[in-house]
């Protein structure tokens, strides 16, 4: 069913009646922008996940010798190249790839690599280089440059509580929440939205600012709310807090919210010790919970709408350590799921284990080099004003 | 607005009900002598929660100290929140402490690292840029360890020149590597404390900022403050936190002469600052965003919070986006508006009520990236809140009054809405209840965030 259709058909039409009586009073919300109808989700895996057992280098006798007990066996790599294959755990996302909606970027990583999951994390959300120390995060400065006071404040939303740095800009921040019930609980003070109706004059824009924060996160938490009840997902998710955000965000992009972005984690990747079963459980709640949200957007025929970007901090060392598990490393696998992929599979060939630095992957692909391809092909922004400077796009989208 | 209220704002972190009744009538001469007096005869912070783990922690040590930074930091709050302490020593100590920005994971090596930066907070800047060289904590932090002759490690020779004394532009990236020569050796050694290690020094000639000679690091750093721009730098980044944001040019090159005629004498820059008029202007007044440690510190000394679970207190920085002893790299905290999003704003607005009525406020902070699973959610703060100082000072039962005297206490400028609004919704209770809605009501005003 076409998202539209199925808007008009369901018992709860109430988005588009209901968005004027969210607009209207003297509020200072913008108008609600014409989106492309293209929409971003970013996952990140949080910890460091360790690529090399994500994406196996089956056939590569040093990837066995790095890894004598660590190592995925042959028979039980899920093989989709001649010299590739998945992590056991995560058949639904072999799927995917069989599917044509999966496209793995290997080697992805940054020039002078830091090895802080902290400091690394910054990187990759600020999308600075690793001396450089930004306040503002790539996606909050696509919203402060791509929409000059035209967007909503959810027009980035972070499922969470609270808000990563990624989505932090100067003059605009993407929106955070966890859970539209609790907000909706939270902003929902009689007093406040008193105050939020005075009429007001404010002579600074710190006063101006902080009042435009309430106001807008009062309108965005009642719009979202009532969107949040428009679609109810029949798919099954897996049952953990993660499954549960994507479920919230498949959920909200049915029913056509006025969001571009969505972002959400997934925690619990840093592997020093013991790394099989724990990684195999989380790339297994990974892959599942990506193949419940295709399968959720494809049944509303919004898959072609949609691009999924996977990635976390940094990978890890090429050697096993000697608990059973890895330190942590540089380049990583990227991916990138959706319906209208450049390029599904793979991207480019799989680590080089014979050149490494000082036991370390060496990066071949810049993670701006797929922000750019992200920000200009599919949110169709200003790239270099987002990153600073110039990076070449890549052939992915 | 009071100009002994904005003076408390900017010199400490807002007065307790008490210290405003004996202070508001104050010529701001005598206030600004006592604020001096006080800060000198602060003393260091106590070594309350400090192990004696100064190197390569276990991972029982490592969780052990986590729990001692910890403790710190509250401890640290709470002195920040004490009226019986020296505001001013806590308010340069923590603008220190995000300009020379550490995270220390030792307990030890942090408290060592806020000890020495009190102990020049008001001194002389070269000394202070001197002892954070030579601190165990940041020679770790900007791996100084791998500092070495003919394997120079950059890392804090750089910070040095970019965030520590003279900003960008002023130097080469030839300079950073010669400095960073110069800084050789400076170590620190298993017991946590700085050593010299001759061996791993370039005692070699170097060429810095055009000058040639044997410099060691110490001569670095002379050269580095004998250019104005250091001057320059330090004043703008003081004025930009404790004057506004928007800088006068004229006001800081005045400061800037001044601070660099006097050999950058600390004490006296900010005496000049808090004595001068043009502080007290209408447009610095109550237009500063309160950081998340001013926030808590500034309620908790104006409402005479206890806090029964020090837990409550690092939930509230972490969910608010500051946590002291962790700023979030070597760059410090951002100010200003980067406090504020959605989420921070409305934890922000609903805090004290959430103090006043032990209400719940089911809010999950973000885990740390090393954390196996998500953070449980903080239900309540397990805090109270004593209100009795803060009525004595109320003159009448009057609730239009009473308005009137909690705003003009609580606040630093007038809110945008009627006072009558205010009233009108702190009307379901009569006596204390009455009181104890009020300031619900006005401490969830945006006004209430400035300072």
């Amino acid at each position: 069913m076409k998202r539209r259709n199925f808007i008009k058909s369901s018992a709860l039409a109430s988005t588009a009646l209901w968005i004027p009586s969210f607009l209207k009073g003297n509020t200072t919300s913008p108008l609600l922008k014409t989106r492309s109808g293209k929409i971003l989700i970013i996952v990140q895996l949080g910890g460091g996940n360790d690529g090399l057992n994500t994406v196996v280098p089956y056939r590569n006798d040093l990837y066995y010798k790095y890894r004598p007990s660590l190592g995925i066996k042959q028979n039980d790599v899920l093989k989709v190249s001649d010299q590739l294959g998945f992590n056991p755990e995560m058949q639904a996302l072999q799927s995917l790839y069989d599917q044509g909606l999966l496209s793995v970027v290997n080697n992805v990583g940054y020039p002078n690599p830091d090895r802080s999951h902290f400091r690394s994390m910054d990187i990759w959300h600020t999308a600075s280089d690793s001396t450089e120390y930004l306040s503002t995060g790539w996606l909050g400065r696509y919203l402060d440059n791509d929409c000059k006071g035209c967007i909503t404040p959810h027009h980035a939303l972070e499922v969470d509580d609270s808000l990563s740095l990624a989505m932090k800009g100067t003059n605009n921040s993407g929106f955070a929440m966890g859970d539209a019930k609790r907000l909706r609980k939270a902003t929902d003070s009689k007093f406040l939205k008193a105050v939020a109706q005075h009429e007001h004059d404010h002579d600074h824009e710190n006063v101006e600012y902080l009042y435009k924060t309430m106001i807008d996160t009062q309108h965005s938490a009642e719009y979202l709310y009532q969107q949040s009840k428009v679609y109810q997902s029949k798919v099954k998710y897996p049952n953990t807090p993660f499954g549960k955000d994507l479920k919230q965000i498949s959920e909200l992009i049915t029913a056509d919210t006025d969001t571009k972005v969505y972002y959400t984690s997934l925690t619990g990747f840093d592997t020093h010790a013991n790394q099989k079963g724990k990684q195999g459980r989380l790339l297994k709640q990974y892959a599942e919970g990506m193949k419940a949200l295709v399968e959720d957007l494809k049944r509303n025929n919004l898959l072609n709408d949609t691009l999924i970007m996977t990635f976390s901090e940094f990978g890890r060392r090429v050697k096993q350590n000697g608990s059973g598990g890895t330190d942590h490393g540089t380049a990583n696998n990227l991916f990138l799921i959706g319906g209208n992929l450049n390029k599904a599979g793979f991207y480019n060939n799989g680590p080089d284990l014979q050149k490494l630095d000082n036991g370390d992957l060496i990066y071949q692909v810049d993670f701006r080099n797929v922000y750019a391809t992200i920000l200009e092909n599919w949110l169709e922004a200003d790239a270099p004003a987002v990153l600073g400077k110039n990076f070449t796009k890549l052939n992915i989208l | 607005m009071s100009k002994i209220k904005h003076l408390y704002w900017r010199a400490g972190f807002g007065l307790s009900p008490q210290e405003w009744e004996k202070r508001k009538n104050w010529p701001v001469t005598k206030a600004v002598d006592q604020l001096f007096k006080e800060a000198k005869a602060a003393g260091p912070l106590q070594a309350l929660h400090v192990s004696s783990v100064t190197s390569k922690p276990t991972k029982e040590q490592r969780k052990m100290e986590r729990k001692y930074v910890g403790r710190q930091n509250t401890a640290w709050l709470m002195r920040m929140a004490n009226p019986n302490e020296s505001a001013f020593m806590e308010r340069m100590s923590l603008f220190w402490h995000g300009h020379f920005a550490c995270s220390s994971k030792l307990s030890k090596l942090a408290f060592n690292q806020i000890n020495a930066i009190r102990e020049h907070a008001l001194g002389n800047f070269r000394d202070l840029v001197l002892a954070v060289a030579k601190d165990p904590s940041m020679i770790r932090y900007l791996n100084n360890q791998q500092n070495k002759k003919n394997k120079p490690n950059e890392n804090f020779a750089r910070e040095l020149m970019e965030l520590f004394t003279i900003g960008r532009g002023h130097y080469t990236e030839q300079d950073i590597k010669e400095a960073a020569r110069a800084f050789t050796g400076w170590s620190s050694n298993l017991s946590g404390s700085f050593v010299f290690r001759r061996r791993q020094h370039d005692f070699g000639v170097k060429t810095f900022m055009g000058r040639t000679g044997k410099f060691d690091g110490d001569e670095i750093i002379d050269i580095i403050l004998e250019q104005r721009a250091t001057a320059q730098f330090i004043c703008t980044k003081i004025y930009r936190y404790f004057v506004n944001e928007k800088v006068d040019t004229k006001i800081v090159n005045q400061l800037a002469d001044q601070l660099y005629k006097s050999d950058y004498n600390i004490e006296a820059l900010m005496r000049n600052i808090f004595t001068s008029d043009w502080f007290y202007d209408k447009k610095n007044i109550g237009i500063k965003i309160k950081s998340p440690v001013d926030l808590l510190a500034g309620m908790s000394r104006g409402l005479n919070v206890q806090y029964d679970n020090e837990q409550a207190l690092i939930f509230a920085q972490k969910a608010l986006g500051q946590v002291l002893f962790n700023p979030p790299n070597v760059a410090g905290w951002a100010e200003g508006k980067a406090w504020i999003d959605n989420s921070t704003m409305m934890l922000r607005l609903n805090l004290i009520t959430y103090l006043l009525y032990a209400s719940d406020i089911d809010f999950r902070t973000k885990s740390d990236l090393k954390a196996s699973s998500r953070n449980k959610a903080m239900r309540k703060l397990e805090a109270r809140v004593n209100l009795a100082p803060l009525q004595q000072i109320l003159s009448t039962n009057d609730q239009e009054r009473t308005i009137e005297e909690l705003s003009d206490f609580l606040l630093q400028r007038d809110p945008a809405v009627d006072k009558k609004l205010i009233q009108q919704y702190a009307q379901s209770g009569t006596g204390q209840d009455f009181m104890k809605m009020a300031i619900a009501r006005i401490t969830s005003l945006p006004e209430y965030q400035l300072c």
